[in-house]
């Protein structure tokens, strides 16, 4: 374990985090309100550079790996988790093209990322994969994404790639507003699809670590944005934050959002390592990042008291996106259940040790 | 021994009543997405249903008392996604006018719509911490300040608004005032952009000279105290109207978790996931257990709510009771919806959905009236027998 950051990260953890504090975070509401962040501001996320960190540098991207890309991500979600999700073209669909083929497929298709507007969207699809090249069908509610050009699906099973048959229907949701919203239906015969549970199981790992990465960074300003407000708003004759109550509750936010950071960038580095155990800590530190949205993002809006309940404060803003990004990659049971697996497997590996 | 079997009649007013939520639930997302609108008076499907003061009236003398029904009828209401079919006529200053208003002021006001102007930019939880002044100037009270997240603010006549007339008196110079819409120097400054609860308007307001007449002092006692230790009549008479209304408010919250859970266990029934109830603890799925931690979590909550409105039905203290409801409603209220949602998946974000909005919409409940934290303060004080003073 090394918990150290390198120049490199220094240089990227700045130059995002300035990013997110310029561009973003003044206009979160104006994102809101427009359902994206408009293409002038995702032209100078791409002139950055770190569109696509941790996709692999034959395929275009720029191959730092899922670590940065979780840091990067908390780091943008901290201004805006829609904006973040706006701003990222590939994942985390493109994970699943990785897990499976790798990018020679895309190539083969004419599908270069880094010389492409392409843009991909992720649905899950429990009947992915159990008949590869077969046509699907689907109706998916509700995903935080605006109309994409590349619709990847992903099951238990298998996975499949759909570049035409599907259509995005605009709709209105509770969350991520900056990232769009959309139903989608398909019904088309996939460019490619695969069947291998295990590849699967790995796609999904990373998936479920890139949004609990966005939990992360939502619940780290909003345990943040609480305790500046808790310092600052007197009530009884001293700052609220010196009634135990509530300086109780703060200690419980920050420790909530710490672990989770450790038990992200932990499973983050075993993905990246390759590492047998990285599909049940993703899986439980996505579990942790639910289990800690539902403590942190109400309880931002809680010290707040009415004024978090009004959108002049971003605290509502973000207890509805935390919760919104705990219910996407199958949500909060059936991590619970791979996590449980993966435990059990990391045990027995012990025991015969 | 408490019971709280319902006869037929007051069965017949609770199914009338879901009846009516049902009927404006075409309603709801619309005022949800356009907060800048106001409720109409009445929508025209109102005309279907006997007027809630209507149906009371009809049930025998002898049924179960009507606080406690009052609270079963809000949680039925806010059960369903929907919005008031016909707006209330009486709001939080009216309880307030009543509790502590003279006969006469009772009498010339009480047919008008009143908010309660209670918090400041500054002055939450903390009301003795409140900044707006009232100085009598001759004949007129003059009153000076701003007030915030006014329920009904835009839509009422009037508001009574806490003042106080000595700070050095500290909780005990705190006087309630009515202020009628129209008079020079009160201000609507803006309708507020919540997280939920869209339909209820709420407003803050700015007092600057606003001159008002001196008999506008509710309950009449112009009496400054002395000191911090001299209570005000006032003050305490409005607060009384707040243990009523925190059980009403938690009623609201457990409306919201059960209007979650009920569409989350039907949703998930037509899809053919059918919840076996005499399942053992070692056969249950995830989803089976969730379900029945909810539905059990949500009646304890309502049995809060009606202890502590049998209570005040009986005429009794219900202060502990009232804080306990409210503290147990508001955690519901956050919990409830979002382990709705979690059943329903990704879907549940949708507006095609009504959970998010329970989920949204609840989120106020521990927070106003009181919020959990005071809540909790109310009850530990209580129950170790200690002050204000002694507790804070």
């Amino acid at each position: 374990m090394d918990f150290a950051r390198g120049e490199s990260d220094e240089i990227i953890a700045e130059t995002i985090g300035r990013f997110a504090a310029d561009e973003l975070r003044p206009r979160l509401r104006e994102f809101e309100a427009a359902r994206t962040v408009g293409e002038s501001v995702r032209e100078r996320f791409a002139a950055l550079g770190f569109e696509a960190l941790d996709i692999a540098e034959e395929a275009g991207g720029a191959g730092l790996g899922l670590l940065a890309r979780v840091r990067t991500n908390r780091l943008l979600a901290e201004a805006d988790a829609g904006a973040a999700l706006a701003l990222d073209r590939f994942a985390p669909a493109i994970y699943v093209i990785e897990a499976f083929g790798g990018v020679e497929p895309l190539k083969s298709l004419g599908m270069n990322l880094g010389q492409s507007d392409l843009r991909f969207a992720l649905v899950t699809d429990p009947g992915a994969g159990d008949v590869a090249g077969v046509r699907v069908a689907g109706h998916v509610a509700w995903i935080p994404a605006a109309p994409a050009d590349v619709l990847v699906g992903l099951g238990p099973q298998g996975a499949w790639v759909l570049k035409d048959g599907f259509a995005f229907e605009p709709v209105r949701g509770a969350a991520l507003h900056a990232a769009g919203a959309s139903a989608v239906r398909f019904d088309g015969t996939p460019i490619l699809a695969w069947h291998d549970p295990m590849r699967a199981a790995r796609a999904l790992a990373r998936i479920r670590i890139y949004y609990a990465s966005l939990i992360w960074g939502v619940l780290s300003d909003a345990a943040g944005f609480s305790r500046s407000y808790a310092l600052d708003r007197v009530a009884f004759g001293k700052p609220i934050a010196h009634h135990q109550a509530l300086a109780f509750l703060i200690v419980d936010m920050y420790v909530a959002v710490a672990r989770l950071g450790l038990l992200i960038e932990d499973a983050a580095m075993a993905i990246d390592a390759g590492e047998g155990r990285a599909v049940g800590a993703a899986a439980a530190a996505f579990v942790d990042a639910i289990e800690a949205s539902r403590f942190v993002g109400p309880n931002g809006v809680q010290i707040l008291g009415g004024h978090g309940f009004m959108r002049d404060f971003p605290v509502e803003k973000a207890m509805r996106d935390c919760r919104a990004l705990g219910l996407l990659a199958g949500g909060c049971d059936s991590a619970r259940e791979d996590a449980g697996a993966g435990l059990a497997a990391t045990i027995s590996e012990r025991i015969a040790a | 021994m408490v019971d709280f079997t319902l006869s037929d009649p007051d069965r017949d007013i609770l199914s009338g009543v879901a009846e009516e939520a049902k009927a404006s639930e075409k309603y709801a997302r619309h005022y949800d997405a356009h907060e800048d609108e106001i409720l109409p008076k009445a929508f025209v499907e109102a005309a279907a249903f006997p007027s809630l003061l209507e149906r009371m009236r009809r049930r025998p003398s002898d049924d179960t008392p009507s606080v406690i029904m009052q609270m079963l009828i809000r949680i039925e209401r806010e059960a369903h996604n929907g919005v008031p079919l016909r707006q209330a006529p009486s709001a939080l200053g009216n309880a307030a006018l009543g509790a502590a208003g003279t006969p006469a002021q009772q009498k010339r006001w009480g047919h008008l719509m009143l908010a309660m102007s209670i918090t400041e930019p500054g002055a939450g939880s903390d009301t003795k911490a409140i900044q707006t002044t009232a100085v009598l100037d001759g004949d007129e009270w003059v009153l000076n300040g701003d007030k915030i997240f006014v329920t009904n603010g835009v839509r009422c006549h009037g508001t009574i608004v806490w003042a106080t007339v000595s700070k050095a008196a500290g909780r005990g110079g705190i006087k309630s005032f009515l202020v009628l819409k129209g008079t020079p120097g009160f201000e609507l400054v803006r309708k507020e952009k919540k997280l939920g609860i869209r339909s209820s308007d709420t407003a803050a307001y700015a007092f600057r000279d606003c001159r008002i007449p001196r008999d506008h002092l509710i309950g009449g006692d112009e009496r400054v105290p002395q000191s911090a230790d001299e209570g005000s009549a006032s003050y305490k008479g409005v607060l009384k109207t707040f243990n009523i209304t925190r059980p009403t408010v938690a009623a609201g919250g457990i409306g919201k978790a059960l209007g979650a859970f009920r569409y989350a266990r039907d949703r998930l029934a037509k899809e053919g996931i059918a919840v076996d109830w005499d399942k053992g603890p070692h056969d249950r799925t995830s989803t089976e257990q969730t379900l029945l931690e909810l539905e059990a979590d949500i009646e304890a909550a309502t049995l809060t709510v009606l202890r502590a409105a049998w209570l005040a039905a009986r005429g009794e203290p219900n202060n502990l009771e009232a804080s306990v409801a409210k503290a147990k409603g508001g955690e519901l209220c956050r919990s409830g919806p979002q382990r709705a949602m979690e059943l329903l998946g990704a879907m549940s974000l949708s507006h095609d959905h009504p959970v998010e909005q329970f989920l949204r919409d609840g989120r106020i409940t521990d927070i106003y009236e009181g919020t959990g934290q005071i809540q909790r303060l109310v009850i530990a004080r209580a129950i170790l027998g200690y002050s204000s003073a002694e507790l804070s």
